[in-house]
């Protein structure tokens, strides 16, 4: 809402005229300038930007290790390197990824930034427990780096036992202990959102006002404080077991190793729905919006995410059938998993019928989420297939297995990542990127995606395993084409990196709300002033009010 | 100054008195309550004795959760809060029994 | 809780809150939120205690008879009286009487401090009596058992990990004594005690099921 005080609808507001400034106080990137500024801020949205250039750093990092991974494997004889390198080239592609990239993704940079936005409130809850969780995690990156610097680890990012503790000669005890404190920071940001999504909100936004994307993030916070603590201690005894020889997963004393993956999992399947949670909020803001239609079945949405967030603690066996647990427990854990199907399928189905008879944009934020819907569908249904018994016992560890968490992870959260990262751009900076450019690398990261990991769904099934460093020579066509792959989704994420910095300085500016969507986050100014909102917001009558409504059950929005 | 106590107000110590009841009291159950275990611990009088120290145990945290963290005088929101963490370590515990009670 | 507090004792508001009670009671559910994590960081210590005894029962009754459970027990009593004197604490902050209130924080850092000593003591006590398997220098006393090795190494892990809560505990107990000392203290900062009374509580809580799990149920058959 500007400072002059008019109150205007969106339907009367001209979309990319700039608001006018005179008389308005700064926004939250001009308020202040010094470094001291921005490296003591407590603003929820300068932090979500610390946050935002330090994961971008770690993704860069990731992926090439990851374009290591894929040169290694152009060949099938380990000629390119040696079998070492290429072990720790997939662990520091692994740990980096999944515990400082796609875990802090997207509740610490969008999260961080528009919970506070989208709920009317000035602020987190506890802002300078804000500022420490980003100094937590640079203080956990410091240590994974360390590790890396001084050669590097060869574990895998799961940190199995006993290899771990009693096999490895490279450096565990510094990357374990990384671990451990960036655990710290995702337990202090998820205590945040959940104090702030319970007590900060605007006077009239109920529950069931939310958007879908605050909800997403609740049900990852409650995550966050529920399973971190357990992998937190079950990295201590690691490092315990590593450097005292604690015995609890030593076979050689009498302790098992299963126990550890146990610890592990009971954290580390909840994960991944830290990791696919926010990008499925992120999706179901983009879709209403482009399509200029309700979302459809909000409440069955808003409730999918809290039952994805509870029945993904009673799954965490599947992954390990073929390690040594006893037949009741895979066949328990086997049963449950297929239940996740029921709230993802919920959601897809939702994402589709909002589409269905909308009016379709198809601008970037929408490529990406369309993406996003598309991937999603195989990542999950490839799930079903890793969580039968029988099955796994035929593509567990395989490629299999590497296609399909990647076609989560990548295809979902990486897309959704910058599929938010386009739509609420404009918001962040207040400059509109470049459109044609930004249409270029989303197609982009969509084949490249594809050739890269498709084939791979293909070796798995053929039998060529995760983790090795040499493969049969029938393979390398396949191999070859997913390397290839790389090299194109390795274009599509270069682009947006040199125009989105390039629109910093010389894109257009962006109105308050250059997409006319709907959320309080496109009520303030873009940038907005450094407390939010220059007058209290007003809540709307129903979420998602957009254009084109659906009639569902007339109770929907109650 | 409010110590020492004998230059305390007889409506000050009316009120003391009243503040003091209930951590006294709580203080008093729990070391009762501990006595119990440790002279069970100590004797072993017969073969699964452990079931009814865990039980004393879910006694002392109750009495700990409910009257010394105030969770019964709180709104229910932190009462669900204060019985979510309970609720997970069930979870936990139980999932990884179908293994360990399997093998 | 807000209410029962005397005059001129309360909670200066924070500029992002709108109201002083919603600062409350943001403050009062991140410190439960934050509990959550503590409880379930030490049940995965007290499972993987349960596992031992389920896969080596002999091992573990004969490493668990050898822990000193008389310290234990005095231990469990020291933090049961510093809870006593953290309630007192709280219940001086509501009634304003702030220097009674900072004596009964000084008598709880005191017992923190003392459970500490004890502690260390009983280290000191299992050294002695070669009950420190992790040492590779010193041999262990139920070599005869290997799988003892395991539940005792769990119980110095979690036996050090609750001694590093009490230790910051400790810490910042002694440095909010030391600003709740000063005047109009507990007209701006009253829920600190609480807040923080509700962290010591539950570090209690946490020794009052370490105490049974690791000294006292594995002693039976």
């Amino acid at each position: 809402m500007s400072a002059s005080g008019t109150i205007e609808g969106a339907a009367h507001r001209e979309p990319h005229a700039p608001e006018a400034t005179i008389g308005r106080k700064p926004d939250y990137l001009h308020a202040e300038s010094t470094l001291r500024s921005w490296f003591f801020t407590t603003d929820h949205k300068r932090i979500a930007l610390l946050y935002l250039a330090s994961i971008t750093g770690f993704f860069v990092i990731g992926a090439l290790a990851a374009g290591v991974v894929r040169l290694a494997l152009v060949v099938p004889n380990g000629a390119i390197m040696t079998n070492d390198t290429y072990n720790k080239a997939f662990t520091i592609h692994g740990v980096v990824m999944v515990w400082f990239f796609l875990i802090p993704s997207i509740p610490a940079t969008f999260g961080n930034f528009l919970i506070p936005l989208m709920i009317g409130a000035k602020d987190l809850a506890f802002p300078k427990l804000n500022l420490t969780s980003w100094y937590v995690f640079m203080t956990g990156a410091l240590f994974t780096l360390v590790s890396v610097v001084l050669g590097g680890v060869d574990t895998g990012w799961t940190f199995y036992a006993p290899l771990s503790t009693a096999f490895s000669n490279t450096w565990v005890l510094p990357a374990l202990i990384g671990v451990t404190i960036v655990g710290f920071s995702s337990i202090l940001t998820g205590l945040n959102f959940v104090v702030t999504i319970h007590t900060m909100r605007a006077p009239g936004m109920t529950w069931f006002k939310l958007p879908i994307f605050v909800w997403t993030h609740y049900a990852t916070s409650l995550i966050f404080l529920l399973a971190t603590p357990v992998i937190t201690t079950a990295l201590i005894l690691l490092i315990a077991e590593r450097a005292f020889h604690v015995g609890v997963f030593d076979p050689a004393y009498g302790g098992d190793p299963v126990l550890f993956q146990h610890l592990f999992w009971f954290y580390s399947h909840p994960a991944v729905y830290i990791m696919v949670l926010p990008g499925m909020g992120v999706i179901s803001e983009i879709v209403p919006a482009f399509a200029r239609k309700k979302l459809f079945g909000y409440r069955f949405v808003a409730y999918a995410s809290i039952g994805l967030a509870s029945v993904t603690f009673f799954v965490w066996g599947h992954h390990m059938f073929i390690n040594g647990q006893s037949d009741l427990a895979s066949l328990v854990f086997s049963a449950l998993s297929f239940a996740v199907a029921v709230p993802s399928a919920v959601k897809v189905y939702n994402w589709t019928a909002t589409i269905h008879k909308g009016s379709l944009r198809l601008d970037t934020p929408m490529l990406y989420a369309m993406g996003y819907i598309g991937l999603f569908v195989l990542g999950g249904l490839t799930g079903l297939y890793l969580a039968t018994l029988a099955i796994n016992q035929h593509i567990h560890a395989t490629y299999f297995v590497v296609a399909h968490f990647h076609y989560i992870m990548v295809g979902g959260t990486v897309l959704a990542f910058l599929g938010g990262l386009h739509f609420w751009w404009p918001k962040f900076t207040g400059r509109m990127y470049s459109e044609p450019w930004g249409r270029v690398s989303a197609i982009l990261i969509f084949l490249g995606f594809n050739v890269t990991f498709f084939p791979q769904f293909i070796l798995g099934y053929l039998g060529m395993p995760r983790r090795y460093a040499t493969y049969p020579p029938e393979f390398q066509l396949l191999n070859v084409l997913s390397s290839a792959g790389a090299t194109i989704l390795a274009a599509g994420y270069i682009f947006p990196m040199l125009y989105l910095v390039y629109s910093l300085w010389f894109g257009r500016k962006a109105p308050a709300n250059p997409w006319d969507a709907k959320g309080l986050e496109w009520e303030t100014s873009s940038p907005p002033p450094t407390l939010n909102f220059v007058s209290p917001p007003e809540v709307p009558r129903i979420p998602y009010d957009y254009p084109i409504q659906a009639t569902e059950s007339k109770d929907q929005h109650r | 100054m409010r110590t020492p106590l004998s230059t305390l107000t007889p409506a000050d110590r009316a009120q003391l008195k009243q503040r003091m009841r209930k951590p006294v009291l709580t203080f008093l159950a729990l070391l009762a309550l501990l006595a119990v275990n440790v002279t069970l611990g100590a004797t072993l009088p017969f073969a699964h004795v452990w079931a009814i120290e865990l039980g004393v145990v879910a006694l002392m945290a109750a009495t700990i959760l409910l009257v010394s963290m105030e969770v019964i005088e709180e709104p229910p929101l932190i009462r669900l809060f204060s019985g979510l963490g309970f609720f997970w370590v069930c979870i936990m515990v139980g999932m990884t029994l179908t293994d360990y009670l399997g093998r | 809780m807000s209410e029962g507090l005397a005059k001129g004792v309360g909670v200066a508001r924070a500029h992002h809150f709108e109201s002083v009670a919603q600062q409350r009671e943001a403050t009062t559910l991140g410190i439960w939120a934050w509990l959550i994590t503590e409880l379930l960081l030490f049940s995965a210590l007290f499972l993987v205690a349960l596992i031992l005894r389920i896969q080596h029962p002999e091992a573990t009754v004969a490493a668990a008879r050898h822990l000193k459970f008389w310290i234990g027990a005095a231990n469990t009593v020291v933090l049961i009286c510093s809870s006593l004197t953290m309630s007192m604490a709280i219940e001086f902050s509501r009634m304003g009487w702030q220097r009674a209130m900072v004596r009964a924080m000084l008598a709880t850092a005191a017992l923190g401090t003392l459970f500490l000593v004890l502690k260390g003591y009983e280290y000191y006590a299992d050294w002695d009596e070669h009950m420190m398997p992790f040492l590779s220098s010193r041999p262990f006393a139920l070599e005869e058992t290997p799988a003892a090795r395991l539940f005792v190494n769990l119980y110095y892990v979690a036996t050090m990990l609750h001694a590093v809560h009490l230790f910051t505990g400790i810490t910042l107990l002694l440095g909010m004594t030391w600003m709740a000392a000063k005047a109009g203290f507990l007209s701006r900062h009253q829920n600190w005690i609480e807040i923080y009374g509700l962290y010591w509580h539950f570090i209690d809580l946490v020794w009052i099921l370490a105490f049974p799990i690791l000294y006292v149920v594995n002693r039976g058959t």
